[in-house]
C-alpha cells in the first residue's frame, strides 16, 4: 500500500513537472472558421515549447527545404521578432470596416492575428520566442552560400 | 518498519512531491516578476518613437486603417529587406523617375537656402505652397476643383531631408532618414483631408493611437 502510494505520488509529480516545462511558454492557438458550404473549421492548440523540440526530428532535407523556399523572409521574420520582444504590449496593424475587423498586436510576450470578416474568423495567437525559434532552427539548415 | 517510520515516510514523500511541484511554480512566479519588471522597463523606456499612420475614410464601408510602428523597429528591419529597388535600407532611384532634375543639388539650395518660400501658386483650381520655415520644408496644397476641397500638408525637417539624401548618387537611405526622423520632437508629418478620407502621419512617443 505504501509503494503504491509513494509511486503515485512519484508518477503525479513528474507528471505535473512535464506539465509546467512543456506549458512554461504558453500555447500556440490557431482558429480557423469559414461560415460557407464545405468550409474550414480549424482548431489547434499546441504547447509552444513542442514546436522547436518536434522540430528537431523532422529530416534535413523537409528543413532545407523549408529554408530554400523561406530564404527571402527569414531574415525580415527574424528581424522583426526580436524586435517587436523589446516593445510592451501594442496594436501594430488595424483595420476596421463595417464588416470586417483585422488586428495585428503583441500581447504578453505573444503575436496575435485576429481576422473577423463576414464569410470567415480567423485568429492566430503564437508566443515571439516560439517564432524566433523556430527560423533559427529553419535558418540554420540553409545551405551554405 | 516500526510505527513511527511508517507516518513518516508518507510524509517525506507528500513534502518532497509538494516541493517538486512549488519549485517550477516559484520559477514561473520569478519569470512572471521578470517578465513584469521588463513591461515596466519598455513602459518605462518611452523614448521610443513610435510613427503612426491613421487613415479614415468616411464613405460607405466607413474604413478605418491605424499602423503603429516603433522607428527603431522600421531602422533594424528595412536592411534586411532586398527587393527590386530596396537594398540595404536603401532605394535605387534613377533619372526616368525624377525627370532628369538633380535632386541632390536640389536640395542641396534648399538646405542652404534662408527661410522663405519658394513656390506659391494661387489659382482658381488650387493653392500651392512650398516653403522653408524653421529647419523644416513645408508643402501646402488645397485643391478646389469640384467644389470639394481637398487639402494636403506636409512638414518635413529639413535634417531627416538631408539624411535621406546622405547615401550615394541615385540612392535615398530611408535607416538614415528615419534615424534622424527618431530625433525629431513629436510632430505631424502628413495631414491629408478630402470630402471623403483623412489621413494623418505623426510621430510621438506613445503606443497607441489617439
Amino acid at each position: 500500500m505504501m509503494l503504491l502510494a509513494k509511486a503515485a505520488l512519484g508518477l503525479g509529480g513528474t507528471l505535473v513537472l512535464a506539465g509546467v516545462y512543456t506549458f512554461r511558454e504558453g500555447v500556440i492557438r490557431v482558429d480557423v472558421d469559414e461560415y460557407r458550404a464545405g468550409g474550414s473549421h480549424v482548431h489547434i492548440w499546441v504547447p509552444a515549447a513542442a514546436v522547436p523540440m518536434a522540430m528537431h526530428f523532422v529530416p534535413g532535407g523537409h528543413m532545407r527545404h523549408a529554408s530554400e523556399q523561406a530564404r527571402g523572409a527569414l531574415p525580415v521574420l527574424h528581424a522583426i521578432v526580436k524586435e517587436l520582444k523589446k516593445y510592451p504590449d501594442a496594436d501594430f496593424v488595424e483595420i476596421v470596416d463595417h464588416a470586417q475587423h483585422v488586428r495585428m498586436r503583441t500581447h504578453g510576450g505573444k503575436l496575435q492575428i485576429d481576422v473577423d470578416a463576414p464569410g470567415e474568423k480567423v485568429h492566430v495567437l503564437c508566443p515571439l520566442s516560439t517564432i524566433e525559434d523556430v527560423t533559427s532552427q529553419i535558418e540554420e539548415h540553409a545551405p551554405a552560400a | 518498519m516500526s510505527d513511527h517510520n511508517r507516518g513518516f515516510f508518507p510524509k517525506t514523500a507528500l513534502i518532497t512531491t509538494a516541493a517538486l511541484f512549488l519549485s517550477p511554480l516559484g520559477a514561473l512566479a520569478q519569470s512572471a516578476v521578470a517578465s513584469a519588471s521588463s513591461t515596466q522597463s519598455t513602459t518605462s523606456a518611452a523614448k521610443d518613437r513610435w510613427l503612426h499612420v491613421r487613415v479614415i475614410s468616411s464613405d460607405a464601408k466607413g474604413e478605418t486603417v491605424r499602423v503603429n510602428v516603433p522607428l527603431e523597429l522600421a531602422e533594424k528591419v528595412l536592411p534586411t529587406i532586398n527587393k527590386e529597388r530596396l537594398h540595404d535600407g536603401k532605394v535605387k532611384i534613377d533619372n526616368a523617375h525624377v525627370n532628369d532634375v538633380d535632386l541632390r543639388a536640389l536640395v542641396e539650395a534648399i538646405r542652404t537656402a534662408k527661410d522663405g518660400e519658394f513656390v506659391t501658386v494661387q489659382s482658381n483650381d488650387c493653392d500651392v505652397r512650398v516653403a522653408k520655415q524653421s529647419n523644416h520644408l513645408i508643402v501646402h496644397v488645397l485643391d478646389k476643383q469640384n467644389s470639394r476641397k481637398s487639402q494636403v500638408e506636409i512638414k518635413v525637417p529639413m535634417k531627416v531631408i538631408d539624411a535621406l539624401f546622405s547615401a550615394g548618387k541615385d540612392e535615398l537611405d530611408l535607416v538614415a532618414a528615419l534615424h534622424a526622423l527618431s530625433a525629431q520632437g513629436d510632430t505631424e508629418l502628413v495631414s491629408v483631408k478630402d470630402h471623403e478620407n483623412t489621413v494623418r502621419v505623426w510621430l510621438d512617443s506613445k503606443n497607441v493611437t489617439d
